[in-house]
């Protein structure tokens, strides 16, 4: 089962172990520059509402009202990341997928997990996922834009504009598995580590990222498969967001320009051994929002030129990527 | 000593023997009170803090907000509105599951409904 609890999706499987669980929430971050360059971890700006989808269903086209879910607002060209924890450190595998393209294979959205290529990440050893697995140990950013203009990962590899937002599955580790691990790790120290169809947001990839994906270090066999739930996050604009809740959305982010010259520090993440995944083979035929922009002659992305971060705050398993929320409201005084 | 202030003792010192920043001294400066107040406080000889205060020392410890305000025999400021709002409907759905199995209570927790995608 999930709920929703503080704007993040609690997934829930008491069928299987009263610890399996694990919560999934989705943050408001810097859009760091799309120039090639790979930057570093940009900082977590607090967490983005969610809402019941089912609350609003007056105002909702029927298409999203079948999806079920959940709906979250970004302004375009917003950027996210989408934090990841297992709270008693029960094992998880998570699938993530953008208009039913998946985030690390990029292939179309499966019911079950997949090994080779791998198309999920494992908690609580992957805490974050920041965007597109183009390489080992990079990603592009996901970066919302609309839905129908070409930029989305999904138009980009399906070639249509069908689905939109983001969506989530969740598969515990076998129990028995889980109580072998349990064993294993008694005699170590584990740490766990509105009618407006057409207006969708989906999520397209921006600027390059240092990130790895971790390799499955327990194999496909000890997922727990038949027990799974999973989400549909249904990506608002502001406006449909007010019209479809009443509530404003949240503020513009700071520009990771305005951010680092503030001094504030970016992030860089050691996950010890851990292997990670190569990146997905179809990645390598997409292009990022500003490539796309530029060969339409669109105007380019705003505050898009490249910064030098000097800044960087080195994390271990246990560190804490998030920054408090308010300081930026009022350092960007919006 | 209370149930209260034992559990914050015992939690923040299991913490500081892996990471410094947990002595009392720095928790209570994060956490925006003396440090002399917030031994009392784990000794019992004080009341448990205000509400804020409490809230902050849970994030901070790691610990779950809801549990902590109740170890420290308070309800959050967001569950008094919400049961303020529909008294008699709440009062009763509590009183309802007051003995219920934690699985009967899941149960009425609503869910997010997965559609057809």
């Amino acid at each position: 089962m999930i709920i929703l609890e503080n704007d993040t999706l609690d997934f829930r499987f008491p069928e299987v172990h009263e610890d399996a669980r694990c919560s999934i929430g989705f943050q408001r971050t810097l859009r760091i520059p799309d120039d090639d360059t790979d930057y570093p971890l940009p900082p977590g700006l607090g967490p983005f509402p969610l809402r019941h989808l089912d609350d609003h269903a007056a105002r909702l086209p029927d298409a999203w009202h079948r999806r079920g879910g959940v709906i979250l607002p970004m302004h375009q060209a917003e950027a996210m990341w989408i934090d990841l924890s297992s709270e008693c450190g029960y094992p998880f595998a998570v699938k993530i997928a953008t208009g039913k393209i998946c985030a690390l294979s990029g292939d179309a959205w499966v019911n079950h997990l997949n090994r080779d290529p791998q198309d999920y990440v494992v908690l609580p050893e992957q805490p974050w996922l920041d965007g597109y697995c183009v390489e080992r140990g990079v990603i592009r950013q996901f970066v919302a834009m609309p839905l129908g203009e070409g930029y989305t990962v999904e138009e980009q590899l399906s070639g249509v504009a069908a689905h939109g937002g983001l969506q989530v599955g969740a598969y515990p580790m076998k129990a028995e598995r889980y109580g072998a691990l349990l064993q294993e790790q008694s005699s170590m120290h584990y740490f766990g580590r509105m009618e407006a169809p057409r207006a969708d947001m989906g999520l397209a990839p921006g600027g390059r990222m240092r990130q790895e994906i971790y390799d499955d270090p327990y194999g496909l066999d000890a997922w727990d498969q038949r027990h799974s739930s999973r989400c549909f996050i249904t990506v608002a604009n502001s406006m449909q967001w007010m019209a479809m809740t009443g509530e404003p959305p949240p503020l513009s982010p700071p520009t990771a320009r305005t951010y680092t010259e503030m001094g504030l520090p970016w992030f860089e993440y050691y996950g010890g051994d851990a292997g990670a995944v190569a990146g997905a083979g179809k990645f390598k035929t997409i292009s990022s929002v500003a490539k796309i922009a530029g060969a339409k002659g669109n105007p380019p992305l705003p505050d898009n030129e490249p910064i030098d971060v000097s800044h960087t705050v080195k994390l271990g398993r246990r560190g804490a990527r998030q920054v408090r929320e308010g300081a930026f409201t009022e350092v960007a005084g919006r | 000593m209370t149930q209260f202030g034992d559990n914050v003792r015992a939690v923040r010192e299991q913490l500081r023997q892996d990471d410094r920043r947990f002595s009392l001294r720095q928790v209570a400066f994060r956490i925006g009170v003396e440090p002399a107040y917030l031994s009392k406080v784990e000794r019992g000889d004080v009341a448990p803090p205000s509400e804020a205060t409490t809230v902050r020392l849970a994030r901070e410890l790691g610990e779950d907000p809801d549990v902590l305000l109740a170890m420290a025999g308070k309800v959050s400021g967001d569950l008094q509105q919400i049961i303020r709002k529909r008294p008699r409907l709440f009062a009763d759905l509590i009183r309802q599951l007051r003995e219920a199995p934690d699985d009967a209570i899941l149960r009425v927790v609503r869910e997010v409904r997965d559609g057809e995608w």
